[in-house]
């Protein structure tokens, strides 16, 4: 499974739990246009670690976190290489 | 009408079963009792529910319920009620509490090291269950990071019997790059850094000082230097199991653990709470094991096993008053009232002497308990006690701590006895502390709730609203229903996405629910030529069914305030212009909308809680019952806005 869609299953499968409505998941959809929250993010870095062995949030030198959804894809497959 | 005089009070629940639209159910059990007060811990007063057995056994054991921290402990507050309820049906008195500084519990020095603080806290819960209740040992059940502050609670308490962790922070460094993601994630696009100057971490408006953060990065139970207790049972997430390796360690010291991996947790923890729902199979694996636990201690004669059980003192909790004087303090009671169901509240009476006579009722946001988000409910209600109001922060029935009414369901953002639970609210103000000038302030439903009372004419002089979702409620709808605000908020974020082609793509593989979209976009227009068509109506005098523009100008023809709060973007700014249409222009200032930038929907940062009060502060404290022409509120980026 790529990285691109072990992200996306995560964010479709915290969007259900936490009963809330997910936008479309495009590379240009903004994160906090995408119908989830700040704990939902924390839970789905959470597993990605799980799922892909790495959390790009995890050194103190973390300032920001990704603004949109393709950010966030390329995080973390900058990361895993 | 039944009222309680100010003090303890005592509540024994109905002997029904219901449940809420997520299954929970609500409390069962008329074989127990559930009581409210105030223990010492440190200094400070700590608020506890003490759930005891009406025919307790002679087992002599009891349980102290560790909460977790911050968002988490206000999520799963139905599913610790139910857990102290359940412990105590199996004839096991259970005591849940807040932590210092946090919940309904006195305030902590902001820069205390929070977790030596609520480890001794833990401690001081379980000697005040021995001391109220007699037994002799005390199992801990923790959550999250209350199940590691039970574990390093259990090896400073000789008399623990035995620990259940559920979902047991291992690691305090992980918990905190949990809690440093979560807090950058809140931060998108606003430029800041998740660590503050000074070393201390805010996540959802809870804040963990400098000393804090070190303690809790200091925190790993697989370096402990003795087992916590010689029979534990560790229940572990089922989605991200943590403990594992450390049970496993446990068991080969020879330590009684047994581990188990159950689901449940998210939707218990981190999920808003009219969502939560209550992990019956958690719940069941931990009662389970506590029987064992007490029937294995009952095996010992009684009288080893018990004393006699002293009963607590009625006590208020007394606070800082406005000048810190230990002869001006204010104070805060738990209450009961009302009539079909005894509604819980806490009321924070000013100091004594107070001669204005005035009070603010505080009404629940969503199925949030009466502290609020971000505790932003207690702050504000000790703020105004200060400045000389009568503050009282209560949970409609079936939220939080007051029982349901019989045939419905809990945790119902817009129950339909609401409006009568608010009456009841007002009466007891009145015929308790003889006080007729009487605020609603509400967040979300809480602001419904306030509109909606004074549109029935309940005697209030100020309704004070933040961020309302919508202004009219079908009894039967469900949240999950499209609502208004969704018409409003979404048109502009599907026509941004109209022309992407993965969108499309989505469209076509049934993805996106084409006709929610199509629903959106057919009610829009809509909504504006109803909006016109009310315009018209009124100004021939004729009133529409469920028209905003005539209830607000009839409220204000009763010189009641009327203030909206909104966090910028939120789609009640636009809904209300829609639906009070050329109302709001008639009344002017006399319908105030104040509109704060940098905010989120329940006002979760510390920094725009602090606006919000501020704002709130000023509108309360206004002369009544109209203010002059003010441009600007006095607080951060917030402005006065007068819609067009």
């Amino acid at each position: 499974m790529s990285i691109r869609t072990t992200i996306t299953t995560q964010f479709q499968q915290v969007a259900v739990e936490q009963k809330r409505k997910l936008a479309t998941l495009t590379d240009d959809l903004k994160l906090i246009d995408c119908g989830l929250d700040s704990l939902s993010f924390a839970l789905i870095v959470a597993r990605l670690e799980d799922a892909l062995g790495v959390d790009p949030f995890s050194s103190e030198d973390a300032t920001s976190f990704p603004v949109t959804f393709g950010d966030f894809v390329r995080l973390y497959e900058s990361v895993a290489k | 009408m039944r009222h309680a005089v100010p003090g303890r009070s005592t509540s024994e629940h109905p002997p029904v079963i219901v449940t809420n639209a997520s299954g929970n159910p609500t409390a069962h059990m008329a074989r127990v009792c559930a009581e409210p007060l105030y223990f010492p811990s440190g200094g400070r007063g700590l608020l506890g529910w003490l759930h005891s057995p009406v025919r307790p056994d002679a087992s002599g054991m009891g349980v102290v319920i560790c909460k977790p921290f911050g968002n988490e402990a206000l999520c799963s507050h139905r599913a610790i009620r139910v857990l102290a309820q359940t412990v105590a049906d199996l004839g096991i008195p259970a005591l849940r509490f807040d932590y210092a500084g946090t919940g309904d519990s006195a305030e902590l020095d902001p820069s205390s090291d929070q977790i030596h603080a609520w480890v001794s806290d833990i401690v001081a819960a379980s000697s005040e269950l021995q001391r109220l209740t007699g037994v002799q040992r005390v199992c801990l059940v923790g959550f999250r990071l209350g199940a590691a502050m039970a574990a390093l609670a259990a090896m400073q308490c000789d008399r623990i019997g035995g620990l259940v962790l559920c979902a047991p922070v291992v690691s305090g460094r992980r918990y905190l790059r949990e809690l440093r993601t979560t807090r950058l994630a809140s931060l998108v696009g606003a430029g800041e850094s998740a660590m503050s100057a000074d070393g201390s971490l805010e996540v959802s408006g809870h804040t963990l000082s400098s000393a804090s953060v070190v303690a809790l990065g200091e925190i790993d139970l697989t370096t402990l230097a003795f087992p916590p207790a010689s029979r534990m049972l560790i229940i572990d997430r089922d989605d991200l199991p943590a403990a594992r390796s450390w049970s496993d360690g446990l068991t080969r010291s020879g330590v009684g653990a047994e581990y188990l991996t159950l689901p449940g947790f998210v939707r218990m923890l981190m999920i808003a709470p009219q969502f939560a729902v209550v992990p019956q199979a958690i719940l069941a694996a931990a009662n389970q094991w506590l029987l064992g636990v007490e029937q294995r201690s009952a095996t010992a004669p009684p009288s080893e096993n018990r004393r006699a059980p002293v009963k607590p003192c009625p006590l208020a909790l007394e606070l800082p008053g406005p000048s810190g004087k230990r002869d001006a303090m204010i104070r805060e009671r738990t209450v009961t009232f009302g009539e079909d169901v005894e509604l819980f509240g806490i009321a924070t009476e000013p100091q004594h002497g107070e001669p204005r006579r005035r009070a603010v009722i505080l009404l629940n946001a969503g199925a949030d308990l009466h502290i609020g988000v971000g505790r932003m409910n207690v702050s504000l209600a000790r703020s105004w006690a200060r400045q000389g109001y009568l503050a009282l922060r209560m949970d409609l029935a079936g939220i939080g701590d007051s029982p349901t009414r019989a045939g419905r369901p809990t945790d119902e953002v817009f129950p339909p006895g609401a409006l009568k639970d608010v009456a009841h609210a007002i009466e007891f103000i009145r015929t308790s502390y003889g006080i007729s000038d009487v605020t609603l302030a509400g967040l979300c439903s809480g602001a419904y709730h306030a509109l909606r009372a004074a549109v029935a004419n309940l005697p209030v002089s100020r309704i004070l609203m933040v961020n309302p979702e919508n202004f009219f409620w079908k009894e039967g709808s469900k949240l999950e229903e499209l609502q208004l605000a969704e018409v409003v908020r979404n048109p502009v974020i599907y026509r941004q996405r109209i022309l992407s082609l993965a969108a499309w793509r989505r469209v076509l593989s049934g993805e996106v629910n084409v006709w929610r979209v199509v629903k959106v976009y057919f009610f829009r227009p809509l909504l504006a030529l109803e909006s016109k068509l009310r315009d018209l109506a009124r100004w021939l005098h004729i009133r529409l069914p469920d028209d905003l523009g005539w209830e607000l100008e009839h409220i204000d023809s009763r010189a009641l305030r009327i203030v909206f709060v909104f966090a910028r973007g939120e789609p009640g700014i636009d809904l209300l212009h829609i639906e009070a249409g050329s109302s709001i222009r008639r009344l002017g200032e006399r319908c105030r909308v104040h509109i704060i930038d940098g905010a989120d929907h329940t006002f979760s940062k510390e920094s725009s809680q602090a606006v919000l009060e501020q704002i709130l502060s000023d509108e309360l404290f206004a002369k009544q019952p109209r203010l002059a022409e003010v441009t600007r509120a006095g607080a951060g980026d917030s402005c006065v806005e007068r819609m067009r």
